[in-house]
C-alpha cells in the first residue's frame, strides 16, 4: 500500500459526517471534512483529494454547482449522497460529472463498497488499460471487437457493441440515459429513451444468465445504467 | 325631450289638451293678425299665412295638431276672409278650389314635416342608444366581477328602456339557472331554460300578466351560452319595437362577452392557484422528507459505525447496534411510505412516463429488495411477447417492491414467490403470487384502503400503506389492481397497465 488515499466529505449534518468519516477511515483513507459548499471547494482545491463524498442538499447552494465548478479543473471521482425523492437531482449531478450516488439512508457496508470501487478505479487509471474485460462467463476483447460467452463467440450488432463498450469503459459508474443516448445514438435521440432500453434488453439477453435479474448490466431505475464488474 | 327619449313607443300618438289648445290659439291668432291686412293683401297671401302656421305647428306640435290646424285654417279662412264673411257659405265657387288646394297643401306639408320630425327623433333616440351602448361596453370592459356586470346592465336597461330586467346564470350542473342578483323581477324559469338551451330569443305575453318577465334573451358567448337576460317593460301591452329588440340583442352580446371574459379570468386564476398550491405542497414534502431522512440516515449509519470500533464491542452491544440499524431502517421505510402516500394522495400524481420493457423494473426491484428476499427465491415468468409499456419506472418499481415485500413478509420462509406478466387484450397483467396463508377473504376489498391490514393484530411490522400506495400508483397509470386467494392456497395480487401505442424501434441491420 502506497500513500493513503485522501477523501473529502462535504456534508452539513455533523452526525452523518461522523459515521461517514469512521467508515471511510476503515478503508485506510485519510479523511477531511467540510460542512458547506464554499468550504468544500476550498478544501478540494487545497487538499487535492482522491475522492469526494458530497451531500446534494447543502445549506449554501446546490451540490450540482459544486460538481460543475470542480469538473472545470479536476476529474476526481465524486460520490453523491441524496434523498430518494430527488431523481432529477441525481440525474443532474451525474450529468454534471458525478460518478455514483447513494440514497439516504444507506448502510456503512454500502458506503464502504462504493468508496472501494471508486478508489480502485483511480488506482487502475494509472495502469495501462487492458484491452480485455472479463465478467462472469463473458470475455470482451476491445482491441479485436470480439465477445465470447463461456468460450462461444457471441454476435453483437454494431449498436449493441457500442453500448457495451461504452458501459465497460466506465466500470461501476452510473451512466445516465441522456449520456448514453447522446454517446451512442447522437444528440437528436436524447428523448428516445426506449431505444436505449430495448438495446440494453438485447445485451442482457445475450450476456446475462438471467436477463430479468441481471448481475452485470444493472438498471438504476429512473436514472440510467451501470456496468458492475 | 327626456320623456320622448325614454318611451319612444308611447306618448306622441295622442295630442294632449295642451297641444289642441295651442293649435286653436295659433290659428285664431293668425286669423286675428290677418284680419287688419284684409284690405291690403291679396287673399292668396293670407292663405300663405295660414299655411305658414300649419307648417310651424307641424314642426312644433306634431302630425295630429297639424292636421287639426289644417282643417281649422281652412274653416277660419272661409269664415273670416272669403265673402260672404262670417259665414261658411261661399259666393264665388272658385274659392272651393282654393280651399281644396289649401287643405291638400297643408296636409301634405304636415305629412312631410312630421315624417321628417319623426325621422329626426328616431335618429336622436338611436344616437342616444348607441352612445348608451358605447358607454355600457366601456363600463363592462372595466368590470371585475359578475355582480358588476349584472348591476351595470340592469341599470342600463332601466335607464334606456324604462324596463326591469334580471340576468340568470347557469348553476354548476348547467342544467338549471339561478338569478344572479337579489332582483325582484319574477321570471318563468322554464322559458329561461328554453332560451338557454336553444340559444334563441323566447317571448311569452301570457306570463307577463302574472307579473313574470315576458322576454328572455340568451347571452351567447363565443364558446357557449353564458346565461339568460329576462326583461319586463313598464307597459306590458306594448309590443317592443325592432329597434328595442336589436338594442336588447346588442346588450345581450356585450354582457355575454363580459361574462365570458370574467370566466376565463377565473379559469386562469384557478390554474395559477392550483400551480402554486402544487408547488408549495411539493416543496413542503421535500423539506419534510429531507428533515426526516437526515436524522434517520445518521441513526442507521451511527448504529453501523459501532461495528467499526476497535477493539470490538462485546457481542451484546453489537447485537443492540444491529437492532438499532434494523429499526431505524424500518422507520425510514415507514417514513418513506407516509411521504409517498402524502404525495400520491395530495392530488394529481406527476408521472415521469417513458416507454420501456417491464423486465427492466422487475430486475431493478428485485435487486433493490436484496436481503429482504433472501429466504424467498423469486421466480420471474414474463411472457416473451410483452410490448413496451409507458410507465413511470420509479413508481412501478415501487409497486413491485411493495408487492414482493408483502409476499416475503407473509409467506413462510423458503417458499418461492412467483412474478408473472402476460398480455390480456389492451392491458398487460402483472401478478405476484406467494405460498403464504392468503388474504382473509372478508376483508379483501378493503385491503387497498389506507391503514387497513389483512391481519390487524398480526405481529408483522407494517402500516397498511403498502397496498394503498400500489393502488394509487397503478390507478394513476390507468390500470387496476386486485387481490385474490389462489385455489391452491396463497395470495395473488395482480395489476394491469394499459398497452397504448408503443413506439416502433427500428431493427438494426446487423
Amino acid at each position: 500500500m502506497s500513500t493513503p488515499a485522501k477523501v473529502l466529505v462535504i456534508e452539513d449534518e455533523k452526525q452523518i459526517r461522523r459515521f461517514v468519516r469512521a467508515a471511510v477511515e476503515e478503508e485506510g483513507c485519510q479523511v477531511s471534512e467540510a460542512e458547506s459548499m464554499a468550504q468544500g471547494l476550498i478544501e478540494a482545491g487545497s487538499r487535492q483529494p482522491d475522492l469526494l463524498i458530497l451531500d446534494l442538499g447543502l445549506p449554501d447552494g446546490n451540490g450540482i454547482e459544486l460538481i460543475r465548478d470542480l469538473r472545470g479543473w479536476s476529474d476526481v471521482p465524486v460520490l453523491i449522497l441524496s434523498a430518494r425523492s430527488q431523481e432529477n437531482d441525481k440525474i443532474d449531478a451525474l450529468d454534471a460529472g458525478a460518478d455514483d450516488y447513494l440514497t439516504k439512508p444507506f448502510s456503512v457496508g454500502e458506503l464502504r463498497a462504493r468508496v472501494r470501487a471508486l478508489l480502485r478505479r483511480r488506482s487502475r487509471s494509472g495502469e495501462a488499460a487492458s484491452p480485455v474485460v472479463e465478467f462472469g462467463a463473458i470475455v470482451v476483447d476491445l482491441s479485436r471487437r470480439l465477445v465470447s460467452r463461456a468460450g462461444e463467440p457471441v454476435h453483437l450488432t454494431p449498436i449493441e457493441y457500442r453500448l457495451l463498450s461504452t458501459l465497460l469503459a466506465h466500470p461501476g459508474k452510473v451512466l445516465t440515459q441522456r449520456n448514453l443516448l447522446r454517446e451512442i445514438w447522437g444528440p437528436s435521440y436524447i428523448e428516445s429513451s426506449h431505444y436505449l432500453r430495448v438495446y440494453v434488453g438485447h445485451l442482457r439477453q445475450k450476456l446475462e444468465d438471467d436477463p430479468t435479474q441481471p448481475k452485470y448490466l444493472l438498471t438504476e431505475t429512473g436514472v440510467g445504467y451501470r456496468f458492475q464488474p | 325631450m327626456e320623456a320622448s327619449a325614454r318611451s319612444p313607443d308611447a306618448g306622441k300618438a295622442s295630442p294632449t289638451g295642451r297641444n289642441i289648445g295651442l293649435t286653436i290659439l295659433a290659428c285664431l291668432g293668425t286669423a286675428a293678425v290677418a284680419t287688419p291686412l284684409l284690405g291690403h293683401l291679396d287673399l292668396a297671401n293670407i292663405v300663405m299665412l295660414f299655411l305658414l302656421t300649419v307648417l310651424v305647428i307641424s314642426v312644433k306640435l306634431g302630425r295630429n295638431a297639424a292636421v287639426l290646424a289644417s282643417i281649422l285654417s281652412v274653416l277660419l279662412f272661409d269664415l273670416f276672409f272669403v265673402s260672404p264673411r262670417f259665414s261658411l257659405a261661399v259666393s264665388d265657387i272658385q274659392y272651393l278650389v282654393t280651399f281644396a288646394v289649401m287643405l291638400v297643401t297643408a296636409l301634405t306639408t304636415t305629412h312631410f314635416t312630421s315624417v321628417l320630425r319623426q325621422k329626426a327623433q328616431e335618429a336622436e333616440v338611436r344616437e342616444q342608444r348607441t352612445q348608451g351602448l358605447y358607454q355600457l361596453a366601456r363600463q363592462l370592459a372595466g368590470s371585475l366581477t359578475k355582480e358588476q356586470v349584472i348591476e351595470i346592465s340592469e341599470a342600463f336597461i332601466k335607464e334606456q328602456l324604462a324596463a326591469q330586467s334580471a340576468i340568470l346564470l347557469p348553476d354548476e350542473t348547467r342544467h338549471g339557472l339561478v338569478a344572479a342578483s337579489a332582483n325582484a323581477l319574477p321570471v318563468e324559469s322554464h322559458l329561461a331554460l328554453v332560451a338557454l338551451e336553444s340559444g334563441k330569443l323566447v317571448r311569452s305575453d301570457e306570463v307577463s300578466g302574472l307579473g313574470y318577465a315576458p322576454l328572455y334573451l340568451p347571452l351567447g358567448g363565443s364558446m357557449r351560452i353564458r346565461g339568460v337576460l329576462a326583461v319586463k317593460f313598464a307597459n306590458d301591452h306594448l309590443e317592443p319595437t325592432p329597434a328595442t329588440l336589436s338594442l336588447l340583442e346588442a346588450l345581450a352580446s356585450l354582457v355575454a362577452v363580459a361574462l365570458e371574459r370574467l370566466h376565463y379570468v377565473e379559469v386562469a386564476q384557478g390554474t395559477e392557484v392550483k400551480m402554486l398550491t402544487e408547488r408549495l405542497r411539493s416543496s413542503i414534502l421535500s423539506a419534510l422528507s429531507h428533515d426526516l431522512r437526515t436524522p434517520l440516515t445518521a441513526m442507521v449509519g451511527l448504529a453501523d459505525s459501532l461495528f467499526l470500533i476497535k477493539p470490538a464491542l462485546p457481542a451484546v452491544a453489537l447485537e443492540t447496534a444491529q437492532a438499532l440499524h434494523e429499526q431505524s431502517a424500518r422507520l425510514a421505510g415507514l417514513v418513506g411510505n407516509l411521504l409517498d402516500m402524502a404525495r400520491l394522495n395530495a392530488g394529481e400524481v406527476t408521472l415521469r412516463r417513458e416507454w420501456q420493457p417491464l423486465e427492466e423494473v422487475v430486475g431493478a426491484g428485485i435487486k433493490l429488495l436484496g436481503n429482504a428476499l433472501a429466504e424467498h427465491p423469486v421466480k420471474v415468468d414474463l411472457a416473451r411477447d410483452l410490448p413496451l409499456l409507458n410507465f413511470d419506472a420509479v413508481l412501478i418499481e415501487r409497486v413491485l417492491c411493495n408487492l414482493l415485500e408483502n409476499a416475503a413478509k407473509y409467506a413462510p420462509p423458503h417458499t418461492a414467490i412467483e412474478l408473472s406478466a402476460q398480455r390480456q387484450g389492451e392491458f398487460v397483467e402483472v401478478a405476484v403470487k406467494d405460498h403464504g396463508p392468503g388474504f382473509p377473504s372478508e376483508r379483501r376489498d378493503e385491503l387497498f384502503n389506507m391503514f387497513v391490514r389483512g391481519q390487524p393484530e398480526s405481529g408483522k411490522p407494517g402500516t397498511g400503506l403498502g397496498l394503498a400506495i400500489c393502488k394509487a400508483i397503478v390507478e394513476a397509470h390507468g390500470g387496476r389492481i386486485r387481490a385474490d386467494n389462489l385455489p391452491a392456497g396463497g395470495a395473488c395480487v395482480s395489476f394491469t397497465l394499459p398497452v397504448g401505442n408503443p413506439p416502433v424501434v427500428e431493427e438494426e441491420v446487423a
